[in-house]
């Protein structure tokens, strides 16, 4: 690749810059980076509370259910499977990584809205954000880690159309998936500390 | 240093002093040798003409000596710090000798009010003495204090006793002191606690044991008043 | 997403020739230039350091003067003293040091000295500055909102942040803490930026032990940065939610805990500090060798130790917290670290002073600001061991003491490492030479009265003087003529030192309308910023520079010159 120079011609005797690693998913390392101390100081910051509250876990107050998130959680990994399933097609055959990437989206998409039937199950049984700081953690951490999940989603589409299209840089799809990877690996950290 | 500007009024006043002026010693030294050199080194190598600078790495052994060895004694120095200031710390807040009388401190927006076990020398019993603003010690008794606030966080300070403590709401912090000079001194709340902070002090009466003896006598009987008096003193 | 395009300064296609007629507001308002943004950050900065300053004044003068009627402001009632100390140290810690030394001196350095013609991704560094501007904007409009500003000091300490009917400021507490989560947001998109051009844009042959220092250490302090930001953001999250929805994070009542904030707080706030500390070390070190002629004294080392300071930052926080009701015996661990980080901190001074051996120096605007630095810093750095020993830190928690030992760090960094930065690269940012005559007497102006404010306020604080007090002498033992003589002293110091500024406002503008046109290379030094124009076009290198050795080769033996600049084959 040549390189611009100020007067915007390009400069072809020189060699390119070396990149380590492409500059998106650096960039999307980075953030990650900073996203996973982001759930880091959440879950010590729950852990803290747990361990000095005198009554724990509160009275009055709904289990979380364990089983059903075990399922879920099952779910999403087996999407970020997919995902690493859809690198390898796309590194030789980058027009057959449409599948493998489809469901991806749609396996994260079912966490996605079985967390949200879960949720409605929880705040029916008297669970809600301000009922105590059970439930403001667990709505919290959860509802964070499902933004990001929908956000990664997102960007999973985006580089799925862009596939349709034709043409999916392999930079593009590298920083989706150290997105949804993120989300992914997360999850059964958060399962463990949340609801365990 | 410090009791020069204050009477060192506790039993641990005097090991914190002591440990300040330990600190102030060794750490005055390596910054008065630092400034020394760096002064020096900015006269000494002033630009003149024709004299050029050196050309050093600081990669060689030789110079890098230059700073590895002031780095060890620092560490020395350190170390020699940390055992001062861990045994200062260990004696004031990790240890708790056994107590002669326990008072309950409470802080709250912003008054101190305080709760004396009254004769029978016992706490949460119908004879304690409660005041505000006011809190009154014997001197030589070791008092274990149970500390606690109602709405946000404030801290309890003697500076003459080198005494401070966080009050935190939803907790009751235990700790100690004991007096050994009798007067009266400040009592100030040194965490902000909203726009009353500025006024949150008391007083620290320490008092002989025969003042002391017939100041309780004087409130055990005046008791029932005195239990209505946090709430006017608001 | 926007950070999936391409690294643009790979993209030919974008036409922005520096010959191009730019409108108004796509040159000043909409640049993504770097240099532009470096220009946006450093004038944001600097207003608002002027509103911090002139905070600092009402309530110093209110110190000195209580209960009487200041000049420009009135009387200062309690509330709004909580709300002025509060906003001062907020803004000079998140919207004067950070903006400037890292946002605006980093974006100004960071590809010039790189040898790039801009930073990776520009247009997340536009929206880097507009949510900071956005931050600054909504931090402002709390001021003004029913209530007023929040009074609850910089660290936000619930229940009294998390509460209206203990703070009795409703929306100006919801707007700071917005304010300061909205700040952090840019700072994390500036940081993203900082790094990945560091890595992959620097010029060919630049190795890593040929990037100079003040460049490591912004990258260094990005990392810092957003390593422990993220639990802040998390406590901001938790205390946004307590306060305008009701949430339990913190209310002890509801099972909450009020110091879970403390330790999020000082999980960042502790390494925050070193994380404004090192680009301004950075800046210091290049002016330092620039003008001492000298090859920086073991340039690994001094790598070396800031990574050292950067790995401890991280487990010293809760040494503002000994006597905040955490575990005592936890107390002893947090001890020891933050005994250790002085270490390399002291053996990075070392290297600095040692640097100066053997040069030949020339005591200009610039390298004075630099020295100072150091000397000021010393006192600064010293007087945190008081601190970090448990034992006496019993007695002197939030006293004066704390307060001069971290201005004396803060100024050094803040005030003073920007001053030496500003003069140094003014030539490259302005294409014009400032006035030396003015520029000392600013610098005398500023650093003697700056001794004269925090000296006497140590004193104070040995003596008992507690922080966030309009009025000290509401309390009999704080009442004594001294130490009120000794207030009066270092408030009117103040009004000298600011009266002192005009002279460095009258040499910028003056220089600009008027100053001597500046070379490329004024200062004859090595680095690469000096090799583009002053000031560098849109694009900044006629001719993408090569690099062929370190940045302080200095009075390098069997050359004529007595620098060698990275770019000359030899
Ligand atoms: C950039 C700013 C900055 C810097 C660099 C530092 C540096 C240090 N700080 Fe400071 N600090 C603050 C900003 C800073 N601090 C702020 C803002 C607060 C208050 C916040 C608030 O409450 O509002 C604070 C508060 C604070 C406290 C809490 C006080 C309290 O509230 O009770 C403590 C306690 O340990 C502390 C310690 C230290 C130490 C040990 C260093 C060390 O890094 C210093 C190391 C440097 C040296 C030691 C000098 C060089 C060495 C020598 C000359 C050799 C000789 C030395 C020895 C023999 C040891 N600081
Ligand atoms: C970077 C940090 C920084 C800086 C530079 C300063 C600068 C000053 N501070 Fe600040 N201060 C804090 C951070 C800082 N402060 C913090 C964190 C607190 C704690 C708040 C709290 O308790 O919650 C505090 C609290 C605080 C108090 C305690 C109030 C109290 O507890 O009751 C006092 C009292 O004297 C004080 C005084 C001053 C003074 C006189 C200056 C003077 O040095 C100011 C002089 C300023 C100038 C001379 C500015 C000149 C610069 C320009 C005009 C811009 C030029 C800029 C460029 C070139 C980019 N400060
Ligand atoms: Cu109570 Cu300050
Ligand atoms: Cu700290």
């Amino acid at each position: 690749m040549a390189v611009r120079t100020a007067s915007g011609l390009r400069d072809v005797s020189r060699p390119p810059r070396p990149q380590l690693v492409p500059s998106s998913v650096m960039a999307m390392l980075i953030f990650v980076f900073t996203e996973v101390m982001l759930f880091a100081g959440l879950i010590s910051a729950f852990s803290i509370m747990r361990s000095t509250a005198l009554i724990w876990p509160p009275p009055n107050q709904p289990r979380l259910p364990v089983a059903e998130t075990a399922f879920n959680t099952a779910v999403l990994l087996a999407s970020g499977v997919a995902l690493a399933l859809a690198h390898r097609v796309h590194r030789r055959r980058p027009e057959r990584a449409r599948l493998p990437l489809l469901a991806a989206v749609l396996l994260g998409a079912f966490f996605v809205g079985f967390q949200g039937r879960e949720w409605v199950g929880l705040i029916a049984q008297g669970l809600t954000l301000t009922s105590s700081s059970l439930g403001s953690f667990f709505y919290l951490i959860v509802g964070l880690h499902a933004l990001h999940a929908v956000a990664a989603l997102g960007v999973l589409v985006y580089a799925w159309r862009r596939l349709a299209q034709g043409w999916l840089p392999p930079s593009v799809l590298g920083a989706a998936e150290v997105f949804w990877y993120f989300v992914v690996g997360i999850w059964p950290l958060l399962y463990w500390r949340v609801y365990l | 240093m410090i009791e020069h500007f204050l009477p060192a009024a506790s039993s641990f006043a005097h090991e914190i002093d002591f440990t300040f002026d330990l600190i102030f010693w060794l750490v005055g030294f390596w910054f008065l040798l630092s400034e020394a050199v760096f002064f020096w080194l900015i006269f000494r190598f002033r630009k003149k003409d024709g004299v050029r600078g050196q050309y050093i790495t600081g990669e060689l052994k030789s110079e890098k000596r230059w700073i590895t060895i002031p780095h060890g004694l620092v560490l020395l120095c350190d170390v020699v710090i940390l055992i001062f200031a861990i045994q200062t710390w260990y004696h004031i807040k990790q240890q708790l000798p056994p107590a002669d009388e326990t008072v309950r401190i409470v802080g709250q927006q912003w008054a101190w009010s305080f709760e004396l076990p009254g004769p029978d020398g016992k706490l949460g019993t119908a004879d304690d003495i409660r005041t505000v603003d006011e809190l009154h010690v014997q001197v030589n008794r070791l008092y274990h204090f149970k500390l606690e606030a109602r709405d946000v966080v404030h801290s309890f300070s003697v500076p003459a006793f080198r005494l401070k403590q966080d009050a935190m709401p939803g907790r009751v912090i235990t700790g100690w002191f004991k007096p050994i000079q009798t007067g009266t001194f400040d009592i100030q709340c040194t965490q902000i606690c909203g726009i009353g902070h500025g006024i949150m002090g008391a007083r620290l009466v320490v008092e002989t044991p025969e003042q002391h003896a017939a100041w309780i006598a004087e409130h055990s009987t005046t008791s029932v008043a005195a239990v209505a008096s946090p709430s006017a003193g608001e | 997403m926007a950070q999936s395009h391409p690294a643009p300064s790979h993209a030919p296609h974008e036409a922005h020739g520096h010959h191009e007629e730019m409108s108004f507001w796509s040159k000043y308002v909409f640049s993504t230039d770097h240099k532009m943004i470096a220009m946006q950050y450093m004038v944001t900065g600097m207003a608002m350091g002027m509103v911090a300053a002139f905070f600092s004044y009402v309530f110093r003068m209110e110190m000195a003067f209580p209960n009487r009627e200041i000049p420009f402001w009135g009387l200062v009632t309690p509330a709004q003293y909580n709300a002025l100390i509060t906003n001062h140290g907020a803004i000079m810690v998140f919207w004067v040091a950070m903006p400037v030394l890292i946002a605006a001196f980093g974006n100004f350095l960071i590809p010039l000295m790189l040898g790039a013609d801009d930073m990776v991704f520009p247009k997340i560094n536009r929206l880097s500055y507009q949510v900071f501007l956005l931050s600054a904007l909504v931090l402002i409009s709390s001021w003004f909102v029913p209530g007023g500003g929040f009074g609850g000091a910089w660290t936000m300490y619930p229940p009294l942040s998390a509460h209206s009917a203990y703070s009795l400021t409703p929306m100006g507490s919801t707007l700071f803490v917005t304010a300061v989560a909205l700040e952090f947001v840019a700072f994390l998109l500036g940081g993203i930026n900082f790094v990945t051009t560091a890595m992959n844009s620097r010029a060919p042959g630049m190795k890593m032990y040929d990037v100079p220092i003040v460049v490591w250490f912004i990258v260094i302090a990005s990392i810092m940065f957003m390593a422990s930001v993220g639990p802040l953001i998390a406590g901001a999250i938790m205390l946004l939610f307590d306060q305008t929805i009701g949430t339990a994070f913190f209310d002890p009542n509801r099972g909450g805990d009020p110091l879970l904030w403390q330790h999020l707080f000082w999980f960042f706030g502790h390494p925050e500090v070193y994380v404004v500390l090192l680009p301004a070390m950075g800046i210091v070190a290049d002016v330092m060798a620039t003008f001492a002629r000298k090859k920086l004294f073991a340039y690994k080392t001094i790598l070396y130790t800031a990574f050292a300071t950067g790995v401890l930052s991280f487990t010293v926080w809760a040494h503002h917290q000994f006597v905040a009701g955490i575990d005592p015996r936890m107390a002893n661990i947090f001890t020891v670290t933050t005994l250790l980080i002085s270490v390399p901190i002291a053996e990075m001074c070392f290297v600095y002073i040692a640097t100066l051996y053997g040069g030949s120096i020339s005591l200009t605007t610039p390298m004075l600001w630099a020295l100072s630095f150091v000397g000021e810093f010393l006192i600064g750095g010293v007087t945190g061991i008081f601190l970090g020993s448990s034992g006496t830190d019993i007695y002197l928690h939030d006293t004066y003491f704390v307060l001069a030992h971290f201005h004396y760090t803060f100024f050094p960094i803040a005030i003073i490492g920007t001053f030496a930065g500003f003069t140094y690269w003014f030539p490259k940012m302005s294409g014009k030479m400032l006035n030396e005559t003015l520029g000392k007497i600013h610098f005398w102006g500023t650093i003697i009265p700056f001794n004269g404010i925090f000296l006497p306020l140590f004193v104070t604080g040995i003596a008992g003087d507690q922080r966030r007090i309009y009025d000290h002498n509401n309390f009999p033992e704080l009442a004594t003529p001294l130490l009120q003589h000794l207030r009066e002293f270092a408030t009117i110091s103040l009004v000298v030192m600011l009266l002192f500024q005009v002279f460095f406002f009258v040499n910028v503008f003056w220089s600009l309308w008027k100053g001597k046109k500046a070379e490329r290379n004024p200062w004859k030094a090595n680095t690469l910023e000096w090799v583009a124009d002053s000031p560098p076009p849109h694009g900044n290198f006629r001719e993408m520079p090569t690099v062929y050795r370190g940045p302080y080769e200095y009075s390098a033996p069997g050359r004529t010159e007595d620098y060698w600049p990275q770019n000359v084959p030899n």
